[in-house]
């Protein structure tokens, strides 16, 4: 499995992108769905292939303002890394 | 009325036609002709219906869905309802040009069939010569930004080259391998003889998939399905009747699955006549094995019908000729036997006739169909 850097730029695998109904999107992928609510989907939003990691980090840092430093990286990081494994998402 | 979810999975069988013949088909031997089959806008209106009932992944399946001219259309439609979709092939008939016609109409998922890694071999199992195609197929699908999965139905007859194959199949590239072993139903079970695993060859092609598996983890996923013959319970087949998936059939019957059709005086409603939601919610057939009331014991005091929900109806009825009674797969089952005894007698079949079949592939597909009729019999085509 590929290591994910500040450098990476997280982005869906193939085949899998948003969707099921527009008030309430799921994660879709060959086996199956995943809902991804909250913190996850404002993650997964900002992984179109545009930003590395360290920029997702940076935009997350600014709006959660109250987070202890550190923990954001640590959870984007973890974040990724489950869905890497489960093939939804490339870096 | 029991309590029912919403379907997630759609599999729309859009046509029995196919070019291939493979021995294992889980089509039933009713084949359904072209003149019968439902219209492209029938079709999306049902794509549609879907989706409003909450199904997520539409499966398009066959026969060969590209036998439908209008396949491009079907995926645009279905992509406009916001379905994910997944195309079930032999990849006969897909060109350079026509995969990235269905690619640019939102295909999300290519699911292509192999019957082997050897040409001769394979052409052999599937009564055509549809190998090399595939091949040169699966270079094309890579280049495209679409999840891959490669398909491999596993049997008595290719199950000792698992090995070998595996690793021609992992030069294609795939994100996925589904190594499924053959389900005994249609042309599978007419074939049954020919088509079962003995238990030995079975422990080894476990094996076999465990050390493929380690090996190309983070690489491909490898999901495998064992026979249900040598199982201790039942599998959930289909997740359970009437709770996840609907199948409609190339000419709009819906059904719980694949093989419904065979289970005698069960009314299958039509999409040319009713909702898709109103079939969901109220059709005889949906409603007939849904949750628990249908079982017998000891299905019914079992803590494991929550898991495997009394097991196949269809394979009940094929085996015992009663839809309502015990997967004969189960241990438990009171016609267990049914099941032992296939796979005892299975065991000491001799395959010596499979060689001059092999040979006879060359030969057009009449001359190999006559050639192994003592065998096996290859999947028909549908009437015209």
């Amino acid at each position: 499995m590929a290591e994910l850097t500040d450098a990476s730029v997280p982005k869906f695998a193939a085949g899998c992108r948003w969707g099921g109904p527009t008030e309430a999107p799921v994660v879709l992928f060959p086996e199956g769905a995943i809902r991804v609510e909250g913190t996850g989907r404002v993650i997964l939003e900002l992984c179109d292939g545009h930003f590395s990691l360290a920029e997702i980090v940076q935009k997350l840092e600014t709006q959660f303002i109250l987070a202890p430093k550190g923990k954001i990286s640590a959870d984007v990081r973890t974040f990724l890394e489950q869905l890497h494994a489960k093939r939804i998402v490339d870096y | 009325m029991s309590q029912c979810s919403n379907p997630l999975a759609l599999i729309a069988e859009v046509t029995h036609r196919c070019p291939l013949h493979c021995v294992y088909c889980s089509n039933p031997l009713e084949l359904t002709s072209r003149k019968e089959e439902l219209a492209t806008e029938d079709w999306l209106r049902v794509f549609g219906e879907a989706a409003a009932l909450g199904v997520l992944h539409l499966h398009l399946t066959g026969g060969e869905p590209l036998a439908r001219a209008d396949l491009t259309e079907m995926i645009a439609g279905a992509r406009q309802s916001r379905l994910y979709t997944n195309l079930i092939t032999s990849g006969i008939g897909l060109s350079r040009e026509r995969l990235a016609q269905l690619v640019a109409a939102g295909l999300d998922h290519i699911q292509l069939s192999f019957q082997g890694s050897n040409e001769v071999h394979a052409n052999w199992i599937a009564g055509a010569r549809a190998h090399a195609h595939k091949i040169d197929l699966a270079a094309w699908i890579r280049l495209h930004r679409i999840a891959f999965t490669v398909n491999l139905v596993v049997h008595r007859q290719n199950i000792e080259h698992l090995e070998g194959t595996i690793a021609a199949l992992e030069a294609l590239h795939p994100d996925r391998m589904e190594i499924a072993h053959a389900q005994y139903y249609g042309w599978a079970l007419q074939n049954r003889s020919a088509l079962l695993p003995t238990r030995a060859q079975l422990d080894h092609a476990v094996a076999v998939v465990a050390t493929a598996e380690e090996r190309l983890r983070g690489k491909v996923r490898i999901d495998m399905v064992v026979p249900d013959y040598h199982a201790r319970y039942p599998k959930a087949c289909m997740g359970g009747w009437g709770r996840q998936s609907m199948l409609i059939d190339p000419s709009g019957r819906a059904l719980p699955c694949h093989a419904a059709g065979v289970i005698p005086h069960m009314r299958f409603d039509n999409v040319r006549e009713r909702a898709l939601d109103w079939i969901w919610r109220r059709s005889e057939a949906f409603q007939r094995f849904r949750g628990e009331d249908w079982m017998p014991e000891p299905c019914r005091s079992c803590d494991r019908r929550k898991e495997d929900f009394g097991g196949c109806r269809c394979q009940a009825f094929l085996l015992t000729g009663d839809a309502s009674a015990t997967d004969p797969v189960c241990e438990l089952a009171p016609l267990h036997h049914l099941i032992e005894n296939a796979v005892r007698e299975n065991a000491l079949r001799d395959d010596g006739a499979s060689s001059s079949g092999q040979q006879a592939c060359e030969a057009s597909f009449h001359v190999l169909q006559e050639k192994m009729a003592s065998f096996w019999s290859y999947r028909s085509d549908p009437k015209e």
